[in-house]
């Protein structure tokens, strides 16, 4: 494959393709690394000179505003160049593989992909074939992996070890990478994790994951530290998903009389952007509960958290060599 | 490789066997004039044969040699030479081709190349519909007059229940057999692997094995109602094996096969390869349970095999795993996936890839005094690593670096040499 006799003998992980596999102590590096590096984004000057010299790669197959900007900024805030690779600008529109891309991109000698894209397993294509690091923005249904630390961290930051809590995820887990992400990384970490929604959306064969499977938010809501609403995206939903956004809201939004019934210290999470009235009220998605604005914030830090373990010095110059 | 004919021929110590009769035996085995013979003249040439095995030649019910119009992945010269290194004297290509192949005129032209292919014979299988849509019937009259040896929409699922029975009914008074790939296309919809634990783990769009099943359950009913015969090729699952065996059971004109590889593989091996695009199929590659139940029921006699050959270009498969276009080779691993799944049991092997397709074709694949010389020979003992395609054209071989069991070492169509790797 092109570009593979480059490849350093390295030990240390090259790339971030998912959480799946992922060990307990390597989450915990990265999620203490993102705790430590967060003081950065504190400072008057919000830059450090780690990763001075390097290029980061960020390609982005599907629309996204949020992520991608959390990424770019995580890269030059360690003072990377960054380079915005737009499925939309570019030749891919004319009928150009992934490979005839990464190829190209690979002849500008990047040290780092981040990739998003519709179909599982595109940034696992490159990673083999490619001596850069590869970090998944988000695969098809598959993973989202920095979204899921970004959640440990935020669930860290309230709850201290993950350990025996207990999360529930709530909506479309079957075609959410951010769930399936957080399914793997959470049971990783110890956290038990219930999910609840319609039958076609949490189907029992879920259980093959570890995770329990409930089909009413009622039956979920009362004994979790974490209550994780999944955006419903009802144009991307497949024929005869759901019945209709008010039986929906109905059986799985989170409103406050719901969550009156959960733990005082309960934290509500959503990765955004939230649909108000669908997933949850909009008293509870501005409510004391909501966390969702510090899990942007913690994204950040945990992009350059990642950043810095894949590229920064520790992990060796060889790639460059 | 050119065929070549001796008027004469003693394979001297060959272990042979003829599944068909159920018979076996070792010493000389002599072919004179394209048959074979009790006894050869002494001038015969003798082919040193100790530690190999004879059986008869395999037939493939369902290769894709895209010829015409996809010639970068077949054609019928490479393809009748993938089939001869693979064992089989036969191969029955698909209609799935450019122009789809859905009126007779489109086979004269055809069937005189295929007369000049130097490897395993080719015949071919007619549309059942038009340009393989599943809406109008081809000329299947005309088809089979010109000389298809069945009818098939090749992986195709027909999906509209009314289309396959008259399809069935009208190709009955025919006599060819017509071959089905079942499925349910609403259901299998945008799924690219089996809907199950790895589908989940891998985050691809499933497969329900119930597309499969309730194709299987259409199929049978309407075999049954038309008395047409049918040939379900790569059934996969286990519950449609049962079915099938239920189906026969009742007297129902049926039989299966399902690909030789699909006794090896399995949905994991999509997970373990980090989405090898020589594995993206249609039908999937299903989890172990099913697995076992298709070596149980090829080793059983009740499905047989083919090598579900459908060789695909770089271009065609370097993609994103969904975005792949489905299909493999197999042609030339047939055999040996076969064997390793069986482990060595060459009865089985020979009933499942020579007899039970051949029989289906119409042909009595046989060892004995008198038959024609359509064999293969073979050293069950070697293990060696497969590779990707020697001979066809294809770069797609999912079994590529795997050590399987036994090898094709040269086969033989009405006498004729059509591939060898020792000195024959």
């Amino acid at each position: 494959m092109p570009g593979a006799e480059r490849r350093p003998a390295r030990r240390r992980r090259k790339d971030m393709l998912g959480l799946r596999g992922v060990t307990r102590e390597e989450i915990t590096q990265i999620l203490e690394t993102a705790a430590r590096i967060r003081a950065v984004n504190r400072r008057k000057v919000k830059k450090v000179p780690t990763l001075r010299g390097r290029t980061v790669v960020s390609a982005f197959f599907e629309n996204s505003t949020r992520t991608r900007m959390s990424f770019d900024l995580a890269a030059k805030r360690l003072s990377a160049d960054v380079l915005g690779f737009s499925a939309s600008s570019s030749s891919t529109r004319k009928g150009e593989t992934l490979m005839d891309t990464a190829r190209n991109i690979d002849a500008w000698r990047p040290d780092a992909l981040i990739i998003r894209h519709p179909c599982a397993g595109a940034p696992h294509m490159l990673a083999k074939a490619f001596p850069w690091s590869v970090i998944n923005a988000g695969d098809g249904i598959h993973e989202h992996p920095t979204q899921a630390l970004l959640d440990m961290l935020t669930m860290r930051d309230h709850l201290g070890e993950l350990d025996g809590k207990r999360v529930a995820i709530v909506g479309d887990v079957l075609h959410s990478r951010v769930a399936r992400s957080n399914i793997f990384g959470l049971r990783t970490m110890g956290a038990q994790v219930v999910v609840a929604g319609p039958g076609t959306m949490c189907p029992r064969k879920l259980e093959s994951l570890g995770v329990e499977v409930r089909h009413r938010i009622d039956e979920v809501v009362e004994d979790v530290d974490v209550i994780m609403m999944l955006r419903i995206q009802r144009e991307r939903l497949g024929r005869a998903m759901m019945t209709g956004v008010a039986e929906y809201a109905g059986l799985y939004g989170l409103d406050t009389d719901r969550l009156a019934r959960a733990r005082p210290d309960v934290l509500v999470m959503h990765p955004g952007p939230i649909n108000r009235g669908v997933e949850m009220t909009p008293d509870v998605a501005d409510g004391d509960r909501s966390v969702v604005l510090e899990q942007v914030s913690n994204g950040l830090a945990v992009r350059m958290a990642l950043l810095y373990l894949l590229l920064g010095e520790e992990s060796g110059d060889a790639r460059n060599g | 490789m050119h065929a070549t004919a001796e008027r004469a021929v003693v394979l001297r110590g060959v272990r042979w066997i003829c599944p068909a009769s159920g018979r076996s035996g070792e010493g000389d085995l002599s072919i004179v004039d394209g048959r074979l013979a009790s006894q050869a003249p002494s001038h015969a040439k003798v082919v040193a044969a100790r530690g190999l095995v004879v059986m008869p030649h395999f037939v493939e019910l369902a290769a894709h040699l895209g010829d015409p119009g996809f010639l970068w992945r077949e054609d019928l010269t490479s393809g009748s030479a993938a089939g001869a290194a693979g064992g089989f004297g036969l191969v029955v290509a698909t209609p799935d081709t450019d122009p789809v192949i859905d009126r007779g005129a489109l086979l004269g032209d055809l069937q005189v190349r295929a007369g000049g292919v130097t490897g395993a014979e080719v015949r071919f299988a007619g549309a059942l519909t038009i340009g393989l849509d599943g809406v109008e019937l081809a000329e299947i009259g005309s088809l089979v007059d010109a000389g298809a040896v069945a009818l098939s929409d090749g992986g195709r699922a027909i999906a509209d229940g009314l289309v396959l029975r008259r399809a069935l009914d009208y190709a009955r008074p025919f006599g060819v057999p017509v071959l089905l790939r079942p499925g349910e296309p609403v259901l299998e919809a945008d799924g690219v692997v089996h809907e199950g634990a790895v589908a989940l783990e891998v985050g691809l769009r499933g497969i329900p094995a119930a597309a499969e099943e309730i194709g299987v359950a259409r199929a049978v009913a309407l075999a049954r109602q038309t008395g047409a015969r049918v040939h379900l090729h790569s059934i996969t699952t286990a519950q449609s094996v049962a079915q099938v065996r239920e189906a026969r059971r009742q007297g129902v004109l049926l039989s299966a096969s399902t690909a030789a590889r699909a006794l090896l593989l399995t949905d994991a091996d999509v997970d373990r390869s980090d989405y090898d695009t020589s594995l993206r199929l249609t039908p999937p590659l299903r989890p172990e349970a099913d697995r076992l139940a298709l070596v149980e029921a090829v080793r059983a006699g009740d499905v047989c095999l083919t090598s579900a050959h459908f060789p695909l270009s770089r271009v065609e498969k370097e993609h994103e795993f969904e975005r792949a276009m489905p299909g493999a080779a197999g042609l030339e691993t047939a055999f040996s996936a076969a064997l390793t799944a069986l482990e060595g049991d060459l009865v089985a092997v020979a009933r499942a890839l020579a007899v039970g397709p051949g029989q289906l074709l119409g042909r009595q694949p046989r060892i004995e005094d008198g038959a024609k010389a359509n064999l293969v020979l073979v050293d069950p003992n070697s293990a060696a690593e497969a590779t990707q395609p020697q001979h066809s054209r294809g770069v797609n071989e999912p079994l590529a670096g795997r050590v399987l069991r036994g090898r094709v070492m040269a086969t033989m169509v009405a006498g004729r040499w059509v591939h060898f790797s020792i000195d024959v």
